[in-house]
């Protein structure tokens, strides 16, 4: 029955009409699929708990059999015996979904940095600042390296902040030839490099792509209601408006970093998003109102494209439970 | 509520334990030896067992490994662990406590 279970394609005719052997393989495939199909975990754990299912109704029909049962018969009693594939697959999801303390408190720590470096006026300093990059970047790949740890993600949607910088970066640096080009190779290459890494988390988990790009919406509104144009990097005006939000920007991340804490402690599927939506949605729309308008165009298509690349994984989830 | 029901989700725990303690045993086979020593009243619904097992597994009182059979048949064998066999003890020292005092409490008293 593995076998055929394995070569989940195989079909054959018999008589017009599927054989009574693909029937009976077509409802232990069918419960299996649907299983793995509500199951988001890592997929090695997911296809081992089929694995076991599948052993389990092998040993039930096989005795069942024995009994003076139909193959067919006894693949069907063998299949409602498990139950509900969805519910089996939520309550192997709850057992395997909540992370340990220390995962939760490692996932929440790019967050606390981020808010301690804000709090301690430490950005200004590039040592430091670069420091902290060293360190995000061989955190996010020694993990991107060793299966994809849960407490990655947070750590991968910061490395991918500055691939997203540089390109907006370029496309607003003086416009000379030699930027140009750069800017014609880079950007595609850095959309690729982000919608490659977006891709691959959101195969594991449309949930664990959300809550990479998290800080995504939560820097870009804040850094867009800090000026406009020219004015970046450049402006005393700016750093000013900055110093004035400090207070404000410590509380947005210590705010991700509490809903990421919730988003790995919590069991339950539907508590998971909510967690996550609640305050980037509710930093996103507070900066934004106290912008007053202060954005160009450009301005909200990045936010708009941040806001879109956030909220897509959590709608793909929301549209594959209905 | 069903009481009975209650129970056994409060004890299904202790009782995984229990079973695995005594020999190293597979899914289907805790199905059947659970209803068997029960005289058929432990019965539920059979795919609620995995969830138990991974989150024992998960909590380092059991270790599930795959085996393969001479037949070239694979299953994934529980073991009871050292922190399992030490949880085991406690529940089962408390259970016989606790019985024995509802059946002090229960029993019809005698002049």
């Amino acid at each position: 029955m593995r076998q055929l279970y394995n070569r989940k394609q195989a079909r054959t005719k018999w008589e017009g009409k599927p054989s009574p052997t693909i029937k009976m393989v077509n409802n232990t495939t069918h419960y299996l699929n649907r299983f793995k199909a509500c199951l988001k975990i890592d997929r090695t754990i997911r296809d081992g708990v089929a694995e076991e299912l599948c052993t389990h109704l092998e040993d039930k029909s096989r005795e069942l059999e024995e009994n003076g049962l139909s193959r067919e018969e006894a693949d069907k009693i063998a299949v409602q015996s498990l139950g509900s594939p969805e519910l089996v697959a939520q309550q192997i999801y709850e057992t395997h979904a909540q992370g340990s303390w220390k995962e939760a408190f490692f996932s929440a720590l790019p967050h606390f940095l981020v808010a301690l470096l804000f709090a301690s006026y430490y950005w200004q300093n590039v040592v430091g600042l670069s420091i902290i990059l060293a360190l995000t970047v061989s955190i996010a790949i020694y993990g991107w390296h060793r299966g994809k740890p849960i407490w990655l993600f947070p750590w991968l949607g910061y490395y991918l902040i500055p691939v997203v910088v540089t390109g907006i970066l370029l496309l607003n640096l003086p416009q000379e030839w030699g930027w140009r080009i750069a800017a014609l190779i880079y950007i595609p290459l850095a959309l690729f490099a982000f919608i490659s890494i977006v891709k691959q988390t959101a195969r594991r988990d449309w949930l664990y792509a959300s809550l990479m790009l998290a800080p995504m919406p939560v820097i870009f509104s804040w850094f867009l209601t800090l000026g406009t144009g020219n004015e970046y990097l450049t402006s005393d005006i700016w750093m000013a408006r900055l110093q004035a939000k400090i207070p404000w920007i410590v509380i947005s991340f210590i705010a991700l970093a509490a809903a990421t804490i919730g988003f790995i402690r919590l069991k339950p599927r539907r508590y998971k998003i909510i967690s996550l939506l609640i305050p980037p949605l509710v930093i996103l729309f507070s900066v934004t109102l106290a912008s007053r308008g202060n954005i160009e165009f450009w301005g909200w298509l990045i936010l708009l494209f941040s806001l879109f690349a956030f909220a897509t994984p959590v709608w793909m989830q929301a549209r594959e439970q209905s | 509520m069903n009481y009975g029901r209650e129970l056994l989700k409060g004890n299904t725990d202790s009782l995984l334990l229990c079973l695995i303690s005594r020999q190293p045993t597979y899914g289907y086979q805790i199905v059947k030896e659970l209803e068997k020593r029960s005289n058929g009243y432990f019965q539920f619904k059979e795919g609620t067992l995995y969830p138990a097992l991974h989150r024992l597994e998960r909590d380092k009182l059991i270790d599930g490994k795959w085996q393969t059979l001479p037949n070239g048949q694979q299953r994934r064998y529980y073991y009871i662990t050292e922190k399992g066999q030490q949880i085991l003890t406690t529940r089962l020292a408390t259970w016989q406590d606790f019985s024995t005092a509802v059946e002090a409490v229960i029993q019809p008293e005698t002049s």
